[in-house]
């Protein structure tokens, strides 16, 4: 917090008199595209510059989980000549940013400097060869507690030596979680009963979730994980449901299905923080004229652990003293499995 | 110069410097203490309010969310930090409404219980004190939706504030005696060096004159009345030689103008009973005489010596402190390193040392060994790993050898016509004392000011005493010793003399390897290890020096008496292997302290029997390759012990721990000294000479 401060001081006072100059100077123009309306990220990278005293116009797209609405995005910024990009998750990003090895000038956005946000993994998909350097006109942050971090969480919980996990097979995010929890379990001694949910038509159903979730159980996980998975999310009420009822603690990689469900626990960076430290990297590629391929990809110092007490108390599953006294605990009444 | 003509001068000075010192600082604190006890107590008070507010607080929040107090999870780890950082808290508790007890860390749960049964927490905010046994116990009150669910106890040791004055009391203690065996040492310095000296040098001068002899006047450099008195002697003898001289050139003139034969033959006896009756310098003037005193070395050995002891019961932990994992070395050998180096550097430059004071003089060979003996000890206190550490510990070494070899030089070249045994007696009575007071001091000042500070310290020491050899060491030529080298062959047939070889392998080695091991080594770390303070090591170290102290004159003189002295080194042997084993037989921590005063026994016992034994096993040798050799080749034996004690030891802890360790140590010289036993029954058969000199 107070590195923070000093840093925005730092930034105050050397941006001072050029702001003094700049101030006649229109404000800078940010075509934010948004993927699932106005949330936290967009809040935080807001507030950062409206905090910092930057003036800023900012021309807001949302996509309405729409893929198609995408498309149109990236014409529209270069015909808005704005300033810089913000892009909202990874839909948005490889849409309107392109790979990084083949962005196509004509459809891509090359020339505007872009920042992105909520990508879970922005080398995964493409966007940047790796978080160093873009090596291109772009930056970003990256929002995923590091899978070991993750674990280290639920062991100070409650040691465990069985995960579950329930998950989307056709989602490449759930599909690099699994590898990458099996790999941990290796190396730190605990089994994953991995159960992905039935795909009907080319689509995963979520009837299945419940079944699955009794199926992990069935095999005595300790814990349910939940992986950062865009159906799941979607879902998240089916399958924290399932598994309170089923009285498996659940562990989540995203903010959501804590905040808005009934996961009993996570580890994550907050979107509000994301979106503030995006906006961060917008101003020093805006106010200071870093390149934005000299600007890493990285994600917010501080974790948030969030406890969902409800849950908590449903299951009689009760936190660690030392971990209470660090966690932010939503308590919004009872729950009934 | 012998401390037995000036007893009563002695005895006088001490006393005064006892009234000079102790009863003011015991005054001050006193005062001090008594202000500090007052100030103490609201404090620990406050300290413990605080404490237990910012628990109840945390464990209020979790049960303010649902969770059953008595469902709380992780409360040792939710404890143990705040434990750990007021060592005056002895335990912590979460009690439920009715005073059972749910949580406890550091305390046994039956001492408290009853007490929390028949308690009444029905207690306002601030909480309820209460004195349990030896423990004062703050409740402060857990509520939930303004109902109490139960209490959480801050509970302190009622004999903390006790042990804390205590710890100080001790310091101030150690501070007042080691001030006080300082002041002394500094007193018996400036008078002798001042006063005895040159009186006794006058003494000796006419007692010359008395006899006829006006060839010597004495030397005093100093401008007080004491030197103005010696100059008005040396005016007077120099008139009374000038009027020889006047009186010699009127008869050589007589002799060589006169005529008469008769005359010149008178004049002539004359002469020749002049020259008979009186003894006069035969160059121009009389020579003024330089005397050597053993005692004007002994304050800066005694400042040098207590410059090395100071780190001396926290050398181990220092070590540790800078260790970094080494690929294929245990971390207690990695510890024991330095100091197995140090020992080492010792045992080398010894013989070096020797040598290089023969030939160029005590004064600047002091001087020469202070320089690495300097470096040492500043780059030690500034020392960033083990590595560079050895480096440093090993020129201190070098250093040591050198100022100690060069001390005992100056003080034989300086009693070589009086007995030997009492200009020794000034060497290890400086060697012993500082031994005391700087292990004593050490602690005091490592705990109070930290490590580094400390070897600032020595450094200090160091220059001090360097200073005074510079300043008040006359630097005039000295007479080259007439010491002979020894050659190989010589000492291997030493080695072939069986006395003399089983005297060395299972007398002398054994006992320096349970001085390095243990009491150097093993002794620091398992104190520490116990949570000992620095303070409280040092103190326990000390009673070895202090042992031999009050032991050794005794046993000196038991010996000579009686002549058992392969008895004595028997007995002692025994019974420091003896005291090392105590772990095995003994529970907890004070085995050590037995060790420790079992070893101070040991040595004290067997120390000078064992070196007055030299020239009984071997009187040959001794005559053939001199005594001096003899016993240097002794000394440079023996130290392979030193160097083996703290390795072996190190070796032993990853196997049995520390404890099992110093018993490991403990059975091999328990061993070796039970070899020397039996054997040193037939040590009487056989051509046996008694010695003709004690050194």
């Amino acid at each position: 917090m107070i590195r923070r401060l000093l840093l925005a001081l730092a930034v105050v006072l050397a941006a001072a008199p050029a702001v003094a100059q700049d101030t006649p100077k229109r404000p800078y123009r940010i075509y934010m595209a948004l993927y699932r309306g106005w949330e936290e990220a967009a809040q935080g990278f807001k507030d950062y510059f409206t905090n910092q005293n930057i003036p800023v116009e900012l021309i807001v797209r949302d996509a309405g989980q729409d893929r198609e609405k995408i498309k149109g995005f990236a014409a529209e910024a270069k015909a808005l000549k704005v300033d810089l990009v913000f892009t909202w998750g990874t839909s948005v990003t490889q849409e309107m940013l392109g790979p990084f090895d083949a962005p196509d000038p004509a459809r891509h956005i090359t020339d505007i400097p872009a920042v992105f946000a909520i990508v879970s993994q922005p080398v995964g998909a493409k966007v940047v060869p790796n978080l160093e350097s873009s090596g291109r006109n772009i930056t970003g942050t990256s929002y995923l507690v590091p899978v070991e971090t993750q674990l280290n969480l639920v062991q100070s919980y409650r040691p465990f030596t069985r995960l579950g996990i329930v998950y989307n097979p056709l989602e490449k995010n759930s599909l690099v979680a699994v590898e990458e929890l099996k790999a941990q379990g290796r190396s730190m001694g605990f089994t994953l009963t991995a159960a992905p949910v039935d795909v009907v038509d080319g689509k995963p159903a979520p009837a299945s979730i419940p079944a699955k979730v009794a199926e992990v159980k069935a095999a005595g996980v300790d814990y349910l994980y939940i992986p950062p998975d865009t159906f799941l999310n979607v879902n998240r009420d089916i399958l924290t449901g399932a598994a309170l009822e089923q009285g498996i603690p659940t562990f989540a990689a995203a903010e959501n299905p804590v905040l808005t469900s009934k996961a009993m626990f996570g580890g994550v960076y907050r979107y509000y923080t994301v979106g503030q430290l995006t906006a961060y990297k917008a101003e020093q590629i805006l106010v200071h004229g870093v390149k934005p391929a000299d600007i890493p990809i990285d994600a917010p110092k501080r974790l948030s652990i969030i406890i969902n007490m409800p849950v908590v108390r449903a299951l009689g599953f009760y936190p660690p003293m030392n971990l209470l006294g660090v966690s932010e605990v939503i308590d919004g009444g009872e729950v009934r499995p | 110069m012998t401390l037995d003509s000036s007893r009563s001068l002695l005895i006088r000075l001490f006393t005064l410097a006892f009234l000079v010192l102790v009863p003011p600082t015991a005054i001050l604190s006193l005062v001090a203490l008594s202000d500090f006890e007052q100030g103490m107590i609201p404090e620990l008070d406050r300290k413990a309010a605080a404490v237990g507010r910012d628990l109840a607080a945390q464990v209020e929040r979790a049960v303010g969310y649902g969770i059953p107090i008595d469902r709380l999870v992780g409360m040792d780890e939710f404890f143990s930090p705040v434990l750990e950082a007021n060592p005056e808290i002895r335990y912590l508790a979460v009690t439920d409404e009715r005073g059972r007890v749910l949580f406890l860390k550091g305390a046994e749960r039956e001492a408290l219980e009853p007490h929390y049964r028949s308690a009444d927490f029905d207690l306002a905010r601030d909480g309820r004190k209460a004195s349990i046994a030896d423990y004062l116990d703050l409740a402060l009150p857990v509520a939930e939706g303004g109902r109490r669910v139960g209490q959480v106890h801050v509970g302190f040791d009622a004999g903390y504030v006790r042990g804390r004055l205590m710890g100080i009391l001790y310091d101030v203690g150690v501070v007042a005696a080691v001030s006080l065996i300082v002041a002394f040492e500094i007193l018996l310095f400036v008078v002798f060096f001042n006063v005895t000296g040159p009186m006794k040098a006058v003494g000796h001068i006419l007692d010359q004159v008395r006899r006829g002899d006006f060839s010597r006047v004495a030397a005093v450099p100093s401008q007080d009345e004491v030197g103005r008195f010696v100059r008005a002697l040396t005016a007077a003898l120099r008139s009374v030689d000038d009027l020889y001289r006047r009186l010699m050139a009127y008869i050589e003139e007589v002799k060589t103008a006169h005529f008469d034969k008769g005359v010149v033959e008178r004049v002539g006896e004359v002469e020749a009973r002049v020259n008979f009756l009186y003894r006069f310098a035969t160059a121009g003037s009389p020579k003024p005489m330089h005397e050597r005193r053993a005692t004007d070395i002994r304050l800066p050995l005694f400042l040098f010596v207590f410059a090395e002891e100071l780190s001396r019961s926290f050398m181990p932990l220092y070590v540790g402190e800078l260790m970094r994992p080494i690929p294929g070395l245990t971390p207690e050998l990695i510890t024991a390193i330095p100091i197995a180096v140090f020992m080492a550097c010792i045992a080398l430059a010894t013989p070096y040392g020797g040598r290089v004071a023969e030939r160029l003089g005590s004064r600047r060979v002091f001087l020469m060994g202070m320089v690495p003996a300097l470096l040492g000890y500043v780059m030690t206190g500034l020392a960033h790993s083990v590595y560079d550490l050895v480096l440093w510990r090993a020129a201190t070494g070098v250093g040591y050898a050198l100022v100690t070899m060069a001390c005992q030089r100056y003080i034989s070249k300086a009693v070589s016509s009086e007995a030997r045994t009492q200009g020794l007696g000034v060497f290890i009575g400086a060697v012993l004392t500082a031994s005391v007071c700087g292990t004593a001091m050490g602690g005091v000042v490592a705990e109070r000011f930290g490590y580094q500070s400390t070897f600032l310290v020595s450094a200090a020491l160091v220059m001090l005493s360097g200073w005074m050899v510079y300043r008040l060491l006359s630097g005039t030529a000295e007479e080259s010793g007439d010491l002979r080298e020894p050659s190989r062959g010589e000492l291997a047939g030493l080695l072939r003399n069986w006395r003399f070889s089983f005297l060395v392998l299972f007398a002398a080695i054994p006992s320096k390897m349970a001085l390095a091991g243990f009491l150097f080594f093993l002794a620091p770390l398992h104190l520490a290890a116990a949570g000992f303070e620095l303070g409280d090591i040092a103190r326990t170290v000390m009673l070895y020096p202090i042992a031999v102290v009050l032991l050794s004159p005794v046993v000196a003189r038991l010996a000579d008496r009686t002549g058992w002295r392969a008895g004595l080194v028997a007995v002692g042997g025994i019974v420091g292997g003896l005291g090392l084993v105590a772990p095995a037989l003994l529970p907890g921590i004070w085995p050590v302290a037995v060790g420790i005063v079992a070893l101070g026994v040991s040595h004290g016992l067997s120390a000078s029997p064992q070196l007055s034994m030299v020239p009984d096993v071997c009187w040959i040798e001794c005559r053939n390759i001199g005594q001096t050799n003899v016993l240097a080749f002794v000394r440079l034996l023996e130290r392979l012990g030193s160097v083996a004690g703290p390795l072996l030891a190190a070796a032993f802890v990853p196997v049995w721990g520390l404890s099992g360790a110093i018993v490991a140590l403990g059975a091999i010289v328990l061993g070796m000294a039970a070899v020397f036993a039996v054997v040193s029954g037939a040590y009487g058969s056989g051509p046996h000479i008694s010695a003709e000199e004690v050194a």
